[in-house]
């Protein structure tokens, strides 16, 4: 009976033409070892002669490809060699330490921020890669600033002398910026702290940390996280979950919302911006922060003006253009000064 | 990329094919050359091969559970990450057809079926883990039941509620903006929204929710 199933028959089952027997006997075919390989070519070849949509495959691969980049980047030959480094030759380290202390004095060394922590900055416009000692990742989006402890961050063995003396690892964050935390096998904590005084504590999991003047938010995209006030300890950690929109409002106030697309939250690291019903008001505020651009908006009516969907822009001119045609406005960019007008 | 050497090397050399020797006589023909001699090359340029030959339709194909190109391409996206994050590209069993199409449609049909039994949290994407496995005869079958039953529903939706649910969906425009566009009440458009769901979950869910029972 199985001889029945052809190439034919095959089309005609897809495009559900076939009568209940048919059906029963392409089962019993796809039940033959191999036959299933063949099911899945005669399902593309039908596919692609009743296509529904098309598509950009280039646009896909290439995304595809910046996120393969920046997770296999974690363990490329050169940042192994500097992890191990500190692993492996503990006499380095002390001898390090030793001439360190020699030049400095242990007072001048105990005062000095810039020798304990590490910073790393973006200017306006600028994205970067980081990879902290322990493996973990940061994505710093424009005019943002991270600092961490430069000495037993994540390391197992600590230096009690050298090493910061908090526990666990901890990272300053001002701005924004994506994280993908590595777990430890020691299970050490991973805390986000922002200056409005929200932590962020960390499991090995990913999520963005928006921290600026206006706004305090935290989006997960897989992971588990508790948010903390360690300024008000009565208040009961949050945990949130997969897709979680936590904002810290002015009152020092959790609000909570569930968003479907998490990873749009940081979609700058594909230069892309998601705006989801987003104001020109925001927008301009965008531009401040991420380009330090200072925005005019002439008339109410046009800054409560919204725009929804995903763009790219490479840059502050990019996205000012994108912008103004989107809503069929005019713009005007003098050095830092951008205007916009019905 | 497909210079004969590329290949034969690859083919002679002590690298698994990732296609079983096909000893029956329906053999499909092996189009997959190509892609295995772009793999040998280096991952970037097989899964360039791989992407341009394959994201179209499978984003077509998963477009036929979803109904919304958003979540097709996402879900036909997140596979490819998938099998490239996890090298599972080096020990694809059979061919990479059929483990992209196997996986693209395990995640679709699992995505319908969570939407509408309102199960579906915003990571189901992330979360649907696809073992490999080969799947059963009768799921494969469930399946293309499910997507041709899904578009029967909707061919026979009301013509006025047809077009409001594939604008909502498909072109995943706004409330307002369908109201505004056909010339009727935002009630209206609701209200042909939740005709359409309702049709649809009464049609698929019978079907799905049985499939559901027997896993647990």
């Amino acid at each position: 009976m199985e001889e029945l199933v052809n190439k034919t028959l095959a089309f005609d089952y897809f495009a559900g033409k076939v009568s209940p027997l048919q059906k029963k006997s392409i089962e019993r075919w796809l039940a033959q070892p191999g036959n299933q390989d063949t099911y899945y070519q005669w399902l593309h070849e039908w596919e692609l002669a009743n296509l529904q949509l098309t598509t950009n495959w280039q646009n896909a691969f290439d995304a595809t490809q910046e996120r393969i980049g920046s997770t296999v980047r974690v363990s490329s030959p050169v940042e192994d060699t500097s992890v191990q480094w500190w692993h492996s030759s503990r006499l380095g380290i002390w001898l390090a330490a030793a001439s360190v202390l020699l030049i400095l004095g242990i007072g001048n060394w105990l005062a000095g921020d810039v020798i304990r922590y590490k910073t790393i900055e973006t200017g306006f416009g600028e994205t970067k890669h980081c990879l902290l000692p322990d493996g973990s990742v940061v994505e710093l989006n424009a005019n943002s600033r991270i600092r961490f402890p430069r000495f037993g961050f994540g390391s197992e063995s600590r230096i009690p002398l050298l090493s910061a003396e908090t526990a666990g690892r901890q990272v300053e964050l001002t701005g924004e910026a994506d994280f993908s935390v590595r777990h430890l096998p020691n299970h050490q904590r991973f805390v986000v702290l922002t200056p409005k005084g929200l932590a962020v504590n960390v499991l090995g999991t990913q999520f963005t940390v928006f921290s600026r003047e206006r706004r305090t938010q935290v989006v997960l995209r897989s992971g588990k996280v508790a948010l903390t006030l360690p300024k008000q300890p009565d208040q009961p950690a949050m945990i949130m979950k997969p897709g979680d929109l936590v904002t810290l409002d002015a009152q020092g106030k959790l609000a909570f919302k569930q968003t479907s697309h998490p990873e749009n939250a940081s979609s700058w690291k594909q230069h892309r911006f998601t705006f989801e019903t987003t104001s020109l008001r925001e927008i301009a505020q965008t531009l401040h922060d991420n380009y330090g651009l200072t925005v005019h908006i002439e008339g109410e009516e046009l800054a409560n003006r919204t725009i929804s969907g995903a763009f790219p822009a490479q840059d502050a001119n990019e996205l000012i253009k994108l912008v103004a045609d989107l809503l069929q406005i005019n713009y005007h960019r003098d050095n830092n000064n951008v205007t916009f007008t019905n | 990329m497909t210079e004969p050497e590329g290949y034969q090397r690859f083919d002679s050399g002590d690298v698994p094919r990732p296609l079983r020797a096909g000893s029956h006589a329906t053999a499909v023909v092996d189009n997959e050359f190509f892609i295995r001699a772009a793999f040998a090359e280096s991952s970037e340029k097989g899964f360039e091969a791989l992407f341009r030959l394959y994201y179209n339709p499978l984003c077509s194909h998963a477009l036929r559970f979803v109904y919304t190109r958003e979540v097709a391409e996402d879900i036909v996206s997140e596979v490819f990450y998938q099998l490239w994050k996890t090298d599972a590209h080096r020990s694809v069993q059979f061919t990479y057809r059929t483990y992209l199409y196997a996986a693209v449609r395990h995640r679709a049909y699992n995505y319908l079926r969570d939407e509408l039994t309102g199960n579906r949290t915003p990571a189901s994407i992330d979360e649907m883990e696809y073992a490999g496995a080969e799947e059963s005869p009768q799921t494969l079958v469930e399946y293309d039941e499910t997507f041709q039953r899904l578009e029967k529903v909707i061919k026979e939706l009301p013509s006025q509620c047809q077009r409001v649910f594939l604008m909502s969906r498909f072109e995943n425009r706004k409330n307002l903006e369908i109201a505004a566009e056909l010339g009727i009440a935002l009630k209206t458009v609701e209200a042909h929204l939740s005709r359409a769901l309702s049709q649809i979950r009464r049609a698929i869910l019978t079907m799905v929710c049985l499939l559901f029972v027997g896993l647990h």
